[in-house]
């Protein structure tokens, strides 16, 4: 799979060949350094962003030829996204930003806020559930995007730097909340990371390197 | 809520109360000025003279049709055969009488009609009731006979008089007639009247006039003038002529045109009137449009700016399975929202600023029972909240379309 980006006049080659499988329930670590492109690569895999040339098969669904809104449809009932800056809406509760991704499934109101709920009592903040984003912590904030990434109940969570902006003790908190996730639910989790400590979790390190994959380790 | 949706509010209120308010005003003038011209019974009966312009033709020319153009008693009976037509009577009028009343002179004027007809005429008696067609000397009376009209310089002035015509139902009252005779002396004749009832008001001749029997109007206009009415020759000057219901009033009109007579009826100031005040309440809509149109900007820009804002908003809620249609609704609503409560709110100030304006313009104007300027129809209501509403969805599509449309990632990344 290729990535252009038009810079100007000029097409820059971001992803240069990713040739790369994935099975149901694994734990992906993806590595390199800054600029390798696996942001890029993790947007084209969730659809956020088409590939220049290539595939992308989630299961049976053809990522690379939906359009716009067969995506949004497809990121409603398979994925989840987690991202470095947390990404909630800063005027909702932290129940109401878990629920949000539900509203648009069509879920009846009072199923919603149950779910929401018990979604953020997986990730331990069921006693938050009424306050704003501005009034948690890094660490508290993360765990609500985990918890609206998860109450669709996906089969894959795509995870940007998920624990970048945390401190080293919250890091390992969340690491260890989304391993368990992985092993008690089986789902699919591929996270950019750059901590190498994140990878003793993992079943699959990649690690990448000028839009390449340079090493793909299996532990 | 946002101060600027507030304010985008506002804008929408001025223009639905605006237009609300505008159209009320044609409403009401309309309301008022037909309410008084209808009310009164007369859109059924037409008023038909001599055709003025034709008579001029006829004496200097004298083509077939001249006979045909004198409103005589052959004229009265074709009247007649029209479809639609229920009464036709000639109308001779006698003006210059004077009746005495608890020792007060009251002018008359007399307004004589076919009593064989008289029962199927629509006239209306408040009390008392018609003569019979042989009563050669009962009347009735005009509503208004006793109210004199007093010229003092520019301005006019009623009187009403302390007597109620009706106070004088079952009464003999003698009316005096002056003429000069050919020597120039003054002479003088007195008619006993007896009074047996008092007419509904009209907004006609009836009003002012006491209605009498047509023979006894003809007898005293002859001693008055000295000479006899030459009706086959001359015709009479006006003829009433009573139709079934409003709706033939435009067909016999047509028909009796045709005959070459000048047609007069209410039906036709109402259609004349219809017309101004549509014109009117188009052009003060208009003024409302504008107003609506300033706040339709509003709206616009209110939504565009605020999906700006929510750019990254938007972008959150497509990374998490928002379809584009979603985004695109939920923008829609919300414009629509606005014009909503903006008409709901411009509905409630339209209808206190209507009572309002009537409320001030009792006070200028004056009159019993209130004085209807501004009028709200629930139509009106109805089309106020169904535009404003409109207002705000389509002000909403442009901004709604561009937000669904923005990339989720470039969206997300937006601060
Ligand atoms: N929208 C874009 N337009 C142009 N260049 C981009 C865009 N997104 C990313 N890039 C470029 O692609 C390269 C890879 O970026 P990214 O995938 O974010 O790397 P990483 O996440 O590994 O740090 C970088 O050089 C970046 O500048
Ligand atoms: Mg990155």
């Amino acid at each position: 799979m290729y990535k252009d980006f038009k810079l100007g006049k000029e097409d820059i080659n971001i992803l240069k060949g990713i040739n790369l499988d994935i099975e149901q329930g694994e734990m992906v670590a993806l590595l390199g350094p800054s600029g390798s492109g696996k942001s890029t690569f993790l947007n084209v895999l969730g659809g956020l962003v088409p590939p220049t040339s290539g595939d992308i098969m989630i299961r049976d669904y053809r990522i690379s030829e939906m359009t716009e809104n067969e995506l949004c449809l497809f990121r409603r009932e398979h994925l989840g996204f987690i991202f470095q800056s947390y990404n909630l809406i800063s005027t909702m509760t932290a129940m109401e930003n878990v629920a949000l991704a539900l509203t648009f499934a069509g879920v009846k109101k009072e199923i919603r806020r149950e779910r929401a709920i018990e979604a953020l009592e997986v990730v331990g903040l069921v006693d938050r559930m009424g306050h704003k984003p501005s009034e948690l912590s890094g660490g508290q904030q993360q765990r609500v995007s985990i918890a609206r990434a998860l109450v669709n109940h996906p089969e894959i969570i795509l995870a940007d730097e998920p624990t970048g902006n945390l401190d080293s003790k919250t890091s390992a908190d969340i690491m260890e909340m989304i391993y368990r996730l992985n092993r008690e639910e089986n789902q699919t989790f591929v996270i950019v990371t750059h901590d190498p400590d994140t990878t003793k979790y993992c079943t699959k390190v990649i690690h990448m390197r000028d839009g390449l994959i340079e090493s793909e380790v299996n532990q | 809520m946002k101060f600027r949706t507030i304010l985008t509010i506002i804008g929408v209120v001025i223009g639905t109360s605006s237009i609300i308010v505008m159209v009320s005003i044609g409403n009401g003038a309309q309301k008022s000025i037909t309410d008084e011209l209808s009310g009164i019974g007369s859109v059924t009966t037409l008023q038909v003279y001599q055709d003025l312009s034709s008579m001029g033709m006829t004496s200097m020319g004298g083509g077939k049709t001249d006979d045909k153009t004198i409103l005589n008693d052959d004229a009265i009976k074709d009247l007649k055969k029209i479809d639609g037509v229920v009464a036709v009577t000639p109308v001779v009028n006698l003006n210059g009488g004077e009746i005495e009343v608890d020792r007060e002179q009251y002018g008359v004027s007399l307004m004589g009609v076919d009593y064989a007809v008289l029962e199927d005429m629509r006239y209306v008696t408040t009390s008392g009731k018609k003569p019979g067609a042989n009563d050669e000397n009962s009347v009735i009376l005009g509503k208004d006979v006793l109210t004199s009209i007093t010229y003092t310089g520019a301005s006019t002035q009623l009187t009403e008089s302390e007597v109620n015509p009706e106070d004088l139902i079952g009464q003999n009252i003698t009316m005096t007639i002056k003429r000069t005779n050919a020597n120039g002396e003054e002479e003088m004749k007195t008619q006993k009247l007896k009074v047996t009832g008092v007419l509904e008001a009209t907004g006609g001749n009836e009003d002012y006039s006491i209605i009498a029997n047509y023979n006894l109007v003809t007898e005293l206009n002859e001693w008055q003038t000295g000479r006899k009415a030459n009706v086959k020759k001359q015709g009479y000057t006006q003829a009433l002529v009573t139709v079934e219901d409003s709706s033939v009033v435009n067909a016999v009109t047509t028909e009796v045109e045709a005959m070459q007579f000048t047609v007069f009826s209410m039906q036709q100031i109402l259609d004349s009137m219809g017309s101004v005040f549509q014109m009117l309440q188009i052009l003060l809509g208009g003024i409302g449009g504008v107003a609506l149109l300033v706040a339709c900007i509003g709206i616009v820009n209110t939504m565009t700016m605020s999906i700006y804002e929510r750019t990254k908003e938007i972008g959150i809620m497509k990374v998490i399975g928002a379809s584009i249609s979603d985004i695109r609704n939920m923008f829609i609503a919300e414009s629509t929202m606005i014009g909503l409560i903006g008409g709901l709110v411009g509905i409630v100030i339209s209808l206190v600023l209507s009572v309002l304006i009537n409320l001030i313009a009792g006070f200028f104007i004056g009159g019993e029972g209130g004085v209807t300027i501004s009028f709200i129809t629930p139509g009106l209501v109805i089309f106020a909240l169904v535009f404003s509403a409109l207002v705000g969805l389509l002000s909403g599509v442009r901004p709604a379309i561009k937000a669904a449309n923005l990339s989720s990632l470039d969206a997300i990344r937006s601060e």
